[in-house]
């Protein structure tokens, strides 16, 4: 026996949680294009979705945040702080490729210098996470050592019943367990089988590939100008990127009054990296493309321990120019053998 | 013999023959919706080039990447009609010399694929010059007819909706022929003329300079519409700018090489209703 | 979104409010400024944390932030001075500023020189033109404990005599007995008044043929002139690993999250600035 979450008891689930305080946010259609976002009923939630079009990382690190406002007179600078907003959430419907995402990035913002503006909001989520039953030819989470049910990052995992008509409920943290708590009467037991998770046919061999990108012969290869040549240069594949994490900050308003603030920046665009002088390190479209995928598959776990890229495949899927990481990782896992 | 077969023969000839340095056309994408672009530079790789009506992205831009064309030699490119109109709009903006291009143009009206004569721009003047009487064919219309009738609360409403979802990733400026400034208004930060942030305001200021930007120039090649990842139905607003220009300015961008660009010209009896 | 006025999180990204107590044009474009913090606990924590070598991010609300190094060294750390050419949005603010106008500082932050390991020591210290300013923050932490270190040596170069900085501190080391000055400035540079050297600071650093034996360097400027340098130093027996240099790249957190510095694997603000020739020549060059 186990703890079932029926799907006709899942209205009362979301208004049991909203009366008790909470945001409740999950994948949602919006005009032409889907993404997370707070519903006030389960109706407004589409869990058929394979994938959100966005990204979960939005509701984290959102694209633009401001941080702080000034306030400049004669005499003094005033400097007043925006704070994340507070108050608990529950996340329901995550994919585990997007609830991955968060955790692979938490020590990177927490590394010596804490990062509130995520972390608050990292303590006060609660991630409720549906094992997929469907994927499509960009899914590639098997490839980076995940799966349609990995419980990385999630607070409870849910597993669809064969017959459709609810999930299983695997409590996975102290946090999740709390949220269920108050949902406890409207949970049953019951031995209803959960259906099989999606089969992801493994795309790459992401070792095969740390090895090659290691290797600081590759560094200078041919291989990055040609598989790079389409790339156009836009921040699509990072801004719809569960993991990329990399920000501007900029100030808006007037010399006496304004709000700085933390923007997405992407690694794709020339300005990224160009110093005032005009010198450079990134120069030309390959040697960024270059630093992303190195910085995926080789910094980034020199340094946390884990790839940054879940395998959600957004990079491929949304690309103007059907580029992206599996190509890349597929050419380089065919130069390592 | 297919249309691919007889192009993937005239790509082989042009390589082989020195005529072309490189032919810039499609190759299978990842899967059977997708068509990518690909940069053959020998006779031996032209089996890899793949033609059908799902190669829908307008090449024209690559021609731009910075020293492709500064050698003088000549470069193939496979060209829909709006991608020859994006040649002559480059060319008339001084952008590249069309004697260096060879063009290896198709089209597929109605799923149908064909082949279109000539290799020089000069060669489509008759094509183009049809273009304009003919209402452009696009999913669009129907919506622009809805937005039109919409009250200026409404339309500002909907493209509120729409340009809220921007997440300011450029993926239309940078999927864009006509893009080609070498730092975007929205990177010039002395003065910092738009907002980089993608709130409400920033979104607006954006897509609003972009518009304007195109205004005369916009070939509705489609590559930004289909480039945004977040859907924003962007050929609405070009169309509607190409309508704008075409009836107030008799202008229809791309029909030659010499064309004067529209907002940059003027002429003793441009119409004026804009002004008082 | 709350707007808070407490201090209830700290917030990483807030920076302290800094007076500017004096300013001073070094050479054309290139001005140095003092600036004093205006809380006494950000002036506390700094004393305590900062470092010679640790750089900062300075702001001016309203055109935003840019990242140069401390100048002053950490045995004067009741203030901060900085040095910079007036080139972007921030800097051109920075130089519009006046005595007195308040501006911010983030920081300090990355890592250090190692000064105690160059205890009993030689110190040669090499500066390119606008890079005499994190070497000028080492030279005066070394001078200040004088003691401490043995010979020092100093080859600082620019292009002409007007791009030299610190024309004042120049005068007093040269005055020194316990400091060797060798100044020049690239043909075409000089005055007719100039006494110095004229040549590139490779050549000028190979004729002064300072030894290498017990010796520290400490190499900052342009890339192609540390490029030439260390060939130099080579040739003069200089181990890679007792060369140190500091990076600079593009920032704007300073706090190895927003993912712009790297340099291979290495996040320069956290790992850096500050390197040894060994650790950089193990970098990917194509990445500087």
């Amino acid at each position: 026996m186990t703890k079932i979450l029926f799907a006709d008891k899942l209205d009362s689930c979301v208004e049991r949680w909203r009366s008790a305080g909470m945001t409740v946010i999950g994948p949602v259609q919006r005009t032409n294009s889907s993404m997370y976002d707070a519903v006030k009923s389960a109706s407004e939630l589409d869990l058929n979705l394979v994938l959100a079009d966005r990204s979960i990382k939005e509701l984290f690190f959102p694209q633009s945040e401001p941080m702080l406002r000034y306030n400049i007179t004669k005499s003094e600078i005033n400097t007043s702080e925006f704070l994340p907003p507070s108050g608990p959430r529950i996340i329901f419907g995550a994919r585990a490729c997007d609830a991955s995402g968060l955790a692979i990035d938490d020590p990177l913002f927490g590394w010596d210098y804490k990062d509130e503006y995520w972390f608050q909001r990292r303590n006060e989520s609660v991630i409720v996470t549906i094992a997929c039953t469907k994927a499509d030819e960009f899914c590639m989470c098997t490839s980076l050592k995940l799966a349609p049910d990995s419980t990385k990052g999630s607070d409870i995992l849910l597993r669809p019943l064969e017959n459709n008509k609810g999930w299983q409920v695997e409590e996975l943290t102290d946090r999740g367990r709390e949220a269920f708590k108050k949902v406890a009467d409207l949970l049953q037991e019951g031995s209803d089988p959960a259906a099989a998770t999606v089969s992801v046919p493994e795309k790459f061999d992401a070792d095969a590939c740390a090895e090659w990108l290691k290797n600081p012969e590759n560094f200078n290869s041919h291989f990055w100008k040609e598989i790079s040549l389409r790339c156009i240069g836009c921040g699509s594949c990072t801004y719809l990127c569960p993991t990329c994490h990399c920000f501007d900050i900029q100030d808006e308003g007037g010399s006496f009054e304004g709000i700085r603030r933390k923007n997405w920046d992407s690694c794709s665009f020339a300005l990224f990296t160009m110093h005032t002088s005009g010198h450079n390190p990134r120069s030309t479209q390959s040697a960024r493309w270059r630093q992303r995928i190195m910085h995926k598959f080789n910094y980034f776990p020199g340094k946390f321990s884990a790839n940054s890229c879940s395998g959600c495949g957004r990079c491929t899927r949304e690309c103007p120019v059907d580029m992206g990481i599996t190509e890349t990782l597929q050419e380089i896992s065919k130069l390592s053998q | 013999m297919s249309i691919e077969q007889l192009y993937r023969t005239r790509a082989k000839e042009l390589l082989s023959s020195g005529e072309v340095k490189m032919v810039i056309g499609y190759g299978a994408g990842s899967n059977k919706e997708r068509r990518r672009p690909l940069f053959i530079t020998s006779a031996e790789e032209c089996d890899k080039l793949v033609l059908d009506s799902a190669c829908i992205s307008n090449l024209s831009g690559y021609l731009l990447t910075e020293g492709l064309l500064s050698d003088e030699k000549r470069v193939a490119v496979f060209l829909r009609p709006e991608g020859v109109r994006a040649l002559n709009v480059l060319a008339a903006e001084a952008q590249l010399d069309t004697a260096q291009i060879v063009i290896i143009g198709f089209d597929s009206p109605k799923g149908e694929l064909k082949a279109l004569e000539g290799s020089s721009v000069e060669e489509f003047t008759a094509l183009i010059t049809a273009l304009k009487e003919i209402t452009p064919e696009t999913a669009g219309e129907e919506q622009l007819a809805k937005i039109e009738k919409m009250s200026p609360e409404e339309r500002f409403l909907f493209w509120q909706e729409e340009f809220s979802k921007c997440i300011k990733c450029y993926a239309c400026r940078q999927a864009c022929p006509m893009c080609y400034c070498r730092r975007c208004i929205v990177d010039s930060n002395q003065p910092q003329w738009v907002n980089t942030s993608s709130h409400t305001l920033g979104n607006f200021e954006w897509n609003i300079v972009r518009a304007f930007h195109l205004s005369g120039r916009c070939v509705e090649c489609g590559n930004c519409d289909r480039a945004c990842p977040v859907n924003i139905p962007l050929r609405l607003i070009n169309r509607k700018m190409a309508e704008e220009v075409l009836n107030s300015f008799n202008h229809f961008a791309g029909t030659s090489k010499t064309q004067e660009p529209v907002l940059a010209s003027f002429k003793k009896d441009d119409s004026e209703t804009f002004i008082l | 979104m709350t707007e808070n006025n407490s201090n209830a999180a700290q917030n990483i990204y807030k920076p302290a409010i800094m007076k500017i107590v004096n300013r001073h044009d070094e050479a054309p474009g290139v001005r140095t400024l003092r600036l004093e913090f205006q809380d006494p606990l950000d002036h506390e924590l700094f004393k305590a944390t900062y470092r010679t070598g640790m750089f900062g991010l300075y702001g001016v609300y309203g055109e935003g932030e840019s990242t140069f190094c401390v100048a002053s060294p950490e045995t004067r750390n009741e203030y901060i001075e900085c040095t910079f050419r007036e080139s972007g949005r921030v800097t051109s603010a920075l130089a519009r500023a006046d005595i007195g106008d308040l501006v911010t500082f983030r920081g300090p932050y990355g890592n250090r020189f190692p000064l105690e390991e160059f205890y009993g020591k030689n110190l040669l210290f090499i500066a390119g033109g606008i890079a005499l300013p994190p070497t000028r923050s080492v030279i005066w932490s070394c001078l200040d404990q004088r003691e401490k270190f043995g010979k020092v040596t100093i080859v600082y170069g620019a292009r002409t005599v007007a791009d030299l900085v610190y024309k004042h501190e120049l005068e007093e080391w040269m005055q020194r007995d316990d400091v060797e000055l060798v100044l020049a400035v690239d043909p075409g540079g000089e005055s007719p008044d100039w006494k110095h050297r004229v040549g590139f600071v490779p050549t000028v650093l190979e004729e002064a043929a300072p030894s290498a034996e017990n010796c520290v360097a400490i190499l900052c400027g342009p890339p192609i002139m540390i490029k030439f340098t260390l060939i130099s130093l080579k040739k003069l027996g200089f181990e890679e690993s007792n060369v140190y240099t500091t990076l600079e790249n593009r920032m704007k957190c300073g706090l190895g999250k927003c993912g712009r510095c790297n340099v291979g694997s290495i996040y320069v603000c956290k790992e850096g600035p500050v390197f040894t020739a060994a650790e950089v020549s193990r970098m990917p060059a194509a990445d500087l």
